[in-house]
């Protein structure tokens, strides 16, 4: 499913695809988001979240969460 | 010779507070060739013969990002003796990304695995040894914040400099390595055929995998210039391992490097299980919730506002203006300049002209001093980064980002280190429309003006202020909203993705270090530019035609401003003292309150010229004085903030844009604001019909379909068409 369909609390998401290939994809790669990596959602704000993954939490907005799929 | 140290890490990984302990206070800040990157170095405390030089906050050396490139060319070609790595401790996975192609460079790297202290208080252990002997590089724990280690980090760093690097190890799978040799076989042989000397392993390694990465800055460079056919043969490689992975070559070199750190981390860490959240986490569930997040924001920000503005800064301010530049300073200068027996002009001009001048520049430091500190504060916590998350979606619908808000905020203190502020937003769009719109908002220099025309004109009036604001904040979304429908500015929003550092308690010296570097720049330029104009005004209004001296009404400042007045009759202020005192405005916004001063023939005035309200009120109508504060709100910045512009936006031509746009924009503000004010009234004149018209296009602008969506979306389908076609 696309991680917008995620909560708070949900425990531990595996990444199973990332779609695009644009740069924000690529930047998204080098903060941790790759295929396999583990993903936990901290707090959601209108679709926009704040994710942990590899130790370090990144905000997301909703746009780039929908093309993640765990 | 001297030997140099390049400081390389992500983004919050505590390089800064390193570099500064690294350095101490010889350090030197300006600006890498070509790009609005800060450059920082210095001297390495007690060697001066060792510079370190600082590089952007990084999370990978990819091309995409003006931060990446600057730090990549900088280590690729100015090639440092040595890399000092710091690693944040505390997610090692993420920060051992960049370390993988730091230690494929051919330098020898120095990893200072930072943060340690709070490893060993969350009860992780990592094998220090070990890590070192995985990555091919010395590792010395360090705790910046506690300034821990660092100089065996420095001395590890330096006794590495001379010695070749380890080899890196393969670190890719058997595919890619084998993918990768054969392109290297291929890339020396075209030397050879070249007759170029030999790469060496490490170059040719790292030459390998950026063709491989098909990276656009490497295959650009003619080194690795391939013929016709190794080009092709090379395509043809690459191309069966993407097919085999079913994903594009970079990608699969980013998701092996990860695997590669996954083993390490699970060889050399050991965690304590622990699957609680963290005291961040805990906090961030708090104040980024959605019912929560507005309130705390709103409240946090009232206490800036209460602590700088209504109290301990304010407090400061007044003492400064009324006792220091309004008594002690000027007697002192006076009685010294009296006892010397100074011509009469020179007196006036220290006295009237400096001492008046500059102080009521410096006046708003000890204010803006106590914003700066609030605002170094919820940057250094964590808490700055998240109003740009809980913002984001309400900045979206404008057509601007929540990464816009921060320079909006610090331009309330003062729009220099706002516009400045703007440099961490990615899209050159959204940058530029930030740069634009940051001056809307009232800084501190423009309060005064508020109190003046709240004092003289709406007296016990609470509402000038808030509108004020108000109409700032209304400028600012309403240019982003039609900015965004014009060609220039027209495009999907960037998306939004920002790390977001842990909360911690800011060390005091960081935070006061930031608060001073604002504070200065505010004062250098209250030293130098002001200064100068002040001398310019105060010659102006002082002199006439013939150079005699004169009665202000009777100055060449005077002639000037009659000549131009009547631009702003359709706004209801052609007076020439207005428009003089809206020029000098662009010296400094809170000139205006000095210059209406002089005008109207008091030698000093208080911070909010109380001592001319009777005849400000009589010469504007209320309509007229609002029309004239919404001007002067809006249009132009001062000089100082001007020239800000013009760093950020690195172009002669959209600084006209930035600055004509405000200045166009806060006359037509003026315009309808005066004018239906007016027509409420009954009067209708040309005015109107032009102010009508202003009205209808805004509405226009505001509301019709965006008309370049329709084309931005048929370009991504042509390249989603190309794409396809290409596979």
């Amino acid at each position: 499913m696309p991680l917008t369909m995620a909560s708070p609390g949900d425990g531990e998401f595996t990444i199973h695809k990332i779609s695009g290939r644009d740069h924000t994809i690529r930047r998204l790669a080098e903060m941790g988001f790759v295929t396999g990596a583990t993903i936990t959602v901290i707090s959601e704000v209108a679709g926009n979240l704040i994710l942990g993954v590899k130790g370090t939490r990144v905000a997301l907005d909703k746009t780039l969460a929908q093309r993640i799929m765990v | 010779m001297t030997k140099i140290i390049a400081l390389a890490g992500n983004p919050n990984s505590g390089k800064t507070t390193m570099f500064n302990d690294l350095t101490g206070s010889t350090q030197h800040t300006g600006n890498w060739p070509g790009v609005t990157v800060e450059k920082k170095e210095g001297r390495l405390k007690g060697r001066r013969d060792v510079t370190v030089q600082d590089l952007p906050g990084i999370y990978s050396l990819s091309p995409y990002s003006p931060e990446e490139l600057v730090a990549r060319n900088y280590l690729v070609k100015e090639r440092p003796d040595v890399i000092v790595n710091i690693v944040d401790a505390t997610n090692i996975e993420r920060n051992l990304y960049l370390t993988t192609q730091l230690a494929e460079l051919g330098i020898p790297v120095v990893i200072a695995l930072n943060m340690i202290d709070i490893v060993n208080k969350n009860g992780d252990l990592i094998d220090i040894r070990q890590l070192g002997e995985a990555l091919g590089c010395a590792v010395v724990p360090t705790s910046a914040l506690k300034g821990t280690g660092l100089e065996k980090a420095a001395e590890t760093a330096l006794s590495c400099s001379g010695k070749p690097p380890l080899s890196p190890r393969p670190i890719f799978s058997g595919d890619v390595e084998g993918a990768l040799a054969e392109i290297g076989s291929l890339l020396s042989e075209r030397r050879k055929e070249r007759g170029e000397t030999p790469l060496t392993a490490t170059e040719l390694r790292w030459s390998s995998i950026k063709v491989f990465e098909r990276d656009a800055e490497q295959t650009a460079n003619p080194d690795t210039l391939l013929g016709a056919g190794a080009a092709a043969r090379i395509e043809e490689i690459i191309r069966a391992l993407e097919d085999r992975y079913d994903d594009d070559s970079e990608s699969i070199i980013t998701n092996e490097r990860y695997l590669f750190i996954a083993g390490v981390v699970r060889e050399c860490v050991q965690k304590k299980n622990r699957h609680t959240l963290s005291a961040s986490d805990k906090i961030d569930r708090v104040v980024t919730n959605r019912v929560l997040a507005l309130p705390i924001f709103a409240g946090v920000m009232f206490l800036v506002y209460f602590l700088s503005i209504s109290t301990i800064g304010g407090y400061m301010t007044d003492w400064v203006n009324d006792s220091l530049f309004g008594d002690i300073v000027p007697n002192a200068v006076g009685g010294l300049l009296d006892s010397l027996g100074t011509a009469e002009w020179l007196n006036a001009l220290i006295l009237d002209g400096i001492i008046a001048g500059v102080g009521a520049v410096l006046g708003f430091l000890p204010q803006m001093l106590v914003l700066f500190l609030c605002l170094a504060f919820l940057e250094d916590c964590g808490y700055m980064a998240r109003i740009a998350f809980i913002l984001d979606r309400v900045f979206k619908r404008f057509g601007l980002s929540g990464k816009s808000f921060i320079p909006i905020l610090v331009g309330t203190g003062c729009g220099v280190p706002g516009i400045m502020a703007s440099r961490t937003i990615e899209s050159d769009n959204d940058r530029r429309m930030t740069v634009m719109t940051t001056t809307f908002i009232p800084c501190g220099a423009k309060l005064p003006i508020i109190a003046l025309i709240a004092g003289a004109l709406f007296p016990g009036s609470m509402w000038i202020a808030p509108s004020a604001y108000f109409l700032g904040i209304a400028a600012i979304l309403i240019t982003g909203v039609m900015l965004k429908k014009t060609r220039g500015f027209a495009g999907k929003p960037s998306p939004f993705v920002m790390e977001l550092p842990a909360y911690h308690m800011p060390g005091a010296p960081g935070v006061l270090r930031t608060m001073l570097d604002r504070g200065l720049a505010f004062v250098k330029r209250a030293g130098t530019i002001i200064l100068i104009a002040a001398i310019v005004i105060w010659f102006l209004s002082s002199f006439d035609f013939s150079l005699r001296m004169a009665e202000t009404s009777d100055s060449i400042l005077a002639a000037i401003g009659g000549a131009v007045a009547p631009i702003f009759d359709p706004l209801g202020w052609g007076d020439w003292r207005a428009t003089v005192a809206t020029v000098t405005g662009l010296i400094a916004k809170e000139n205006i309150v000095g210059t209406f001063g002089v005008l109207y023939g008091f030698g000093e005035v208080a911070e909010d010229g109380a001592e001319y309200w009777p005849q400000l009120a009589a010469a504007f109508t209320p309509l007229a004085a609002y029309a004239f504060l919404a001007f002067n709100l809006l249009c132009a910045p001062c000089f100082a903030a001007i020239g800000a512009i013009r760093r950020e936006m690195m172009s002669a031509k959209w600084t006209w844009f930035a600055v004509g746009y405000q200045c166009g924009f806060a006359y037509v503000v003026a315009l309808i604001i005066y004018q239906m004010g007016m027509l409420a009234s009954g009067h209708f004149g040309v005015g109107t019909v032009f102010a009508i018209l202003c009205i209808l296009v805004i509405v226009y602008m505001l509301f019709i379909k965006k008309p370049y969506a329709g084309a931005d979306a048929k370009n991504t389908q042509r390249l989603a068409a190309a794409a396809a076609a290409a596979e």
